[in-house]
């Protein structure tokens, strides 16, 4: 029936995690069938093919596609990522198989009428194969031809009100968690910051004139659910500066182990780790032991607490964050290749996330690193490491921010500071005749 | 396969040509119970795996039931899923960073029908289109990339990898019994457009070999400055070279003790491929996390400096996986993440609770900050 | 922004003279490079005027997907083989 075998990715249906493999094969029926009557404009044995030479990966081991440069829609220069199959006489219907990167909205909360008519463009125009979603954010479809490219581009701005995402020397897709839509820890509405710097910075998204890639991504809270730390050059991570606010009885109401006040919102609930003890779990586990339980009364020192979410996370019904909320900006996130892996520094400590004034505090601090970086970038370096090369110092000089202890972890371990002339009294310009009236030669 | 025209007129690319206009706004998006209580939550509960209800300060309530997906996910299975949240979610669902699938409901009582229905749907092969889980102190889903599915240099498979270790680990998506949360996740080769670095777990696919030369076709196909400034580590100069019948021609030659194996050649040049059958496998990574809570942020560590491609169901990197995943169940402190727990025996022990193998390969080796991963302490244990 | 840069056929002219000089060698191009060719401009002033080229017709974009580049249309080794010329 199908019309390649595929006795290896067969054993890939069996146990119970969904499984692409059967997805793939009712897609492929689902095409074959075309109850549907769809008007194919790409091969209608596409993901056949697609299993095929899937099965001939793993066969060999080795992967089947190469790189193609095509970059996107006319006048774009990201959104589409080139491929090609090196088999095209055994899997003519993958022949040409490009990626098309579609922008999700912010939080990912979707209405079906959407979904059904962007399916509806993608079961005509390309594979019907999609990633939900990519690891930037983007909505990714899977495998269309380079006519296609144009057709489904009007469509999705014409009839879906919908653009690209980003790829190449781009800003790409920024991404959030979904911040106060859904969760009482959101020290700022994520949905909005994101959804106004993607739309803002549209040209940047579309037109690549940076070095490298630039990630921009929104945690609203210090747990970090969309790991913005680790994997955005720029992350904004909602933060607040005054005390958390407690809820004494509700305290209470955890030490007593009362069931409708489970610990850690019932995140442990798998498990009987016995009762909840308030030393052991709360005040011993405070990195910075600035809690204590006396006399039914839980006391916090505020000036001590680095905000590191465990309490709140624990007794959520009894501990909110503060009011006076805002975002810290971390900068240089990046994977391993090429130097090495870094994690974002902190580069803002605090910041008020003000939609009234469109932002204005971020949108200085992001485009003063993009003029440096545009600058004094190398070709594929990204900011991190223009970080590295080029120092700290040099990052707080650009953006016009003070130095303070909150950016470093420890002051530096060697002395080797490089003084500029204009730093040292006097400047560098001395007199030798001067010296030598004091000292022989 | 007759042409159709969307109304695009390739003539005048610029005729009615709407750019610059992002994604559709989230708010259009919102189901009527989140529009109305965002910013105003009081509260959740993980009322069981996989089931989380949110109460809002107005006394609302969110009931939301997450599931997993494979994140190479088909438009017929999307379509299901719209015909699910249509029928139990007046016409609202939405998607995770890790590739959950979360329906929410705005009553207590369509709970249980949703459950069942999503429950009920299986794939022909027997596998859950829509498993409940994914929450708390337990294992969600793996974050991932293409791998052989779609992309030209991947060392592994993406989704079959992730698909392995989800079978094994599925008991403890559904269950939450971990000291912490657990995240695992994949990416197909070092490039990571998925970053795994910070992860619990991280698979990592890894080739091992150089490019090879296709010297006859390599001027014609690339151009040969282009290929040499690919590479990250100037492994990559030009040279001439005389093939079999006695032709010169312009080709590269690779510095193979420089080479780091990323692709970024084959890239630019399709002359230059690195897929090996034997060269490529995984790399197990484990012990990092994004979150500040408690510890610092932190990277994973390379435990495992190399498994082969096992296809289908890679049974070395899940029995890796499997023993990191028991040992930390079994010796982690409540609240305590993997990397905070390997942190407290020491990794000496790690090694030995996890019945896994320490390698020269272990030892940092990568420029400067490979000095600050060296024991410069006499405290350590045997 | 410079005389050069403000001056669309002048503009365009050396753009297209510094990438004929190079296409011996190479066809593609990263941004920094244009830096050369409009040495006393911002380069947000030089993405504006460059990217009008792609519009325009002149120019086009080549990634790597992670990197972009620009060419002259048509100019390289790699359309051929990508069975899109």
């Amino acid at each position: 029936m199908a019309k390649h075998e595929t006795p290896l990715l067969d054993q890939l249906e069996s146990g119970p995690w969904p499984s692409f493999v059967s997805d793939l094969k009712q897609q492929a029926e689902v095409r074959a069938k075309n109850e549907a009557g769809v008007e194919f404009q790409m091969p209608q044995d596409t993901v056949e093919d697609l299993l095929g030479v899937l099965e001939l990966s793993y066969k060999h081991g080795r992967t089947h596609w190469k790189h193609g440069g095509i970059v996107g829609v006319f006048g774009y220069g990201g959104g589409v990522i080139g491929r090609y199959c090196d088999q095209p006489k055994l899997f003519p219907g993958v022949e040409h198989f490009h990626t098309m990167r579609i922008a999700q909205p912010c939080g990912k909360y979707y209405k079906t009428d959407f979904l059904r008519a962007l399916t509806k463009i993608w079961d005509m125009r390309g594979s019907g194969v999609t990633n939900m979603h990519g690891a930037t954010g983007d909505i990714i479809l899977l495998g269309t031809i380079t006519p296609q490219l144009e057709e489904i581009f009007y469509e999705l701005t014409h009839n879906l009100n919908q653009d690209l995402g980003g790829s190449g020397s781009n800003l790409r897709t920024p991404a959030d968690c979904l911040g106060s839509s859904r969760c009482q820890y959101a020290c700022y509405d994520s949905n909005a910051l994101c959804h106004f710097l993607t739309n803002n910075y549209q040209d940047e998204l579309h037109r690549p004139a940076f070095p490298y890639k630039f990630k921009f991504k929104m945690d609203a809270c210090p747990n970090g659910c969309v790991a913005s730390i680790a994997r955005s050059d720029m992350s904004f991570i909602g933060t607040w500066r005054d005390a958390i606010k407690i809820d004494q009885d509700a305290v209470n109401k955890y030490v007593e182990n009362d069931a409708a006040y489970p610990a850690n919102a019932g995140a442990h609930k798998g498990r009987d780790w016995g009762q909840f003890d308030i030393e052991k779990e709360v005040i011993a586990l405070c990195p910075t032991k600035c809690m204590k339980f006396e006399n039914k009364t839980l006391k916090i020192d505020n000036s001590n607490c680095t905000r590191c979410m465990h309490c709140i996370n624990t007794m959520p019904r009894a501990l909110r964050i503060g009011d006076d909320r805002g975002c810290s900006i971390l900068v240089g996130a990046k994977a391993p290749i090429v130097d090495g892996a870094q994690m974002g520094s902190l580069l803002v400590p605090f910041v008020e996330v003000n939609a009234d004034n469109d932002y204005e505090a971020i949108t200085e601090v992001i485009e003063n690193v993009w003029d440096w970086w545009m600058e004094e970038g190398k070709n594929r370096e990204r900011l991190g490491e223009l970080i590295m090369r080029q120092g700290f110092q040099k990052l707080l000089e650009v953006t016009g921010i003070k130095a303070q202890p909150q950016h470093v972890a420890y002051p530096r371990t060697n002395p080797y500071i490089f003084w500029k002339e204009d730093e040292v009294t006097g400047g560098w310009e001395r007199d030798v005749v001067e010296y030598r009236k004091h000292h022989l030669r | 396969m007759a042409f159709v025209s969307s109304g695009y007129n390739p003539e005048k690319p610029m005729e009615n040509r709407i750019t610059d206009i992002g994604p559709r706004k989230y708010d259009e998006f919102y189901p009527s119970v989140i529009a109305k209580n965002k910013g105003k939550w009081s509260h959740h509960e993980i009322l069981e795996p996989g089931v989380m209800v949110h109460v809002g300060e107005s006394g609302d309530e969110v009931y939301t039931v997450r599931v997993g997906g494979a994140r190479l996910m088909s438009t017929t299975h999307i379509n299901e899923i719209c015909d699910i949240a249509d029928k139990h979610c007046d016409g609202h669902v939405r998607f995770t960073t890790r590739n959950n699938i979360e329906f929410m409901v705005d009553s207590k009582d369509k709970v249980e029908p949703l459950k069942n229905d999503l429950k009920s749907r299986k794939f022909p092969g027997g596998s859950f289109k829509f498993p409940i889980g994914g929450t708390g102190a337990g294992i969600t889903n793996i974050v991932h990339t293409q791998g052989w599915i779609h992309c030209h240099t991947p060392a592994t498979d993406g989704s079959g990898t992730v698909k392995a270790t989800m079978d094994v680990l599925f008991e403890d998506f559904q269950k939450m019994r971990m000291p912490a949360q657990l995240r695992v996740s994949m990416a197909c080769c070092l490039n990571m457009c998925g970053a795994v670095h910070c992860s619990d777990i991280a698979i990592l696919g890894y080739h091992r070999k150089p490019p090879m030369i296709d010297h006859e076709y390599l001027d014609k196909l690339c151009e040969i400055p282009l290929a040499i400034a690919s590479c990250p580590t100037a492994a990559i100069k030009p040279s001439k070279v005389k093939l079999a019948d006695g032709t010169e021609v312009k080709s590269v030659e690779i510095k193979n003790e420089r080479c780091m194996f990323c692709g970024n050649c084959y890239t630019m040049c399709p002359s230059l491929p690195l897929a090996d059958t034997e060269g490529d496998g995984i790399v197990l990574m484990a012990g990092g996390k994004v979150s500040n809570r408690i510890s610092d942020p932190k990277f994973s560590k390379v435990v495992v400096a190399f498994i082969p491609n096992e296809m289908p169901r890679w049974p070395s990197m899940t029995d890796a996986i499997t023993k990191m995943v028991n040992a930390y169940a079994n010796g982690a402190n409540k609240y305590e993440r993997l990397g905070d727990w390997a942190e407290r025996i020491g990794w000496e022990k790690f090694f030995e609770k996890c019945e896994l193998e320490f390698t020269h390969h272990l030892i940092d080796d990568f420029r400067q900050q490979a000095y600050m991963s060296w024991r410069q302490s006499t405290q350590f244990k045997f | 922004m410079s005389e050069l840069l403000s001056n669309k056929e002048a503009a365009t002219q050396a753009v297209v003279d510094f990438m004929t000089k190079k296409s011996k060698n190479k066809s593609k191009f990263y941004f920094n490079d244009f830096q050369d060719i409009f040495p006393d401009d911002k380069l947000r002033e030089i993405k504006k005027v460059v990217n009008k080229m792609v519009t325009d017709g002149v120019l086009e974009y080549w990634s790597s997907g992670s990197t972009t580049m620009y060419g002259l249309k048509g100019a390289g080794k790699q359309h051929g083989s990508e069975g899109e010329a």
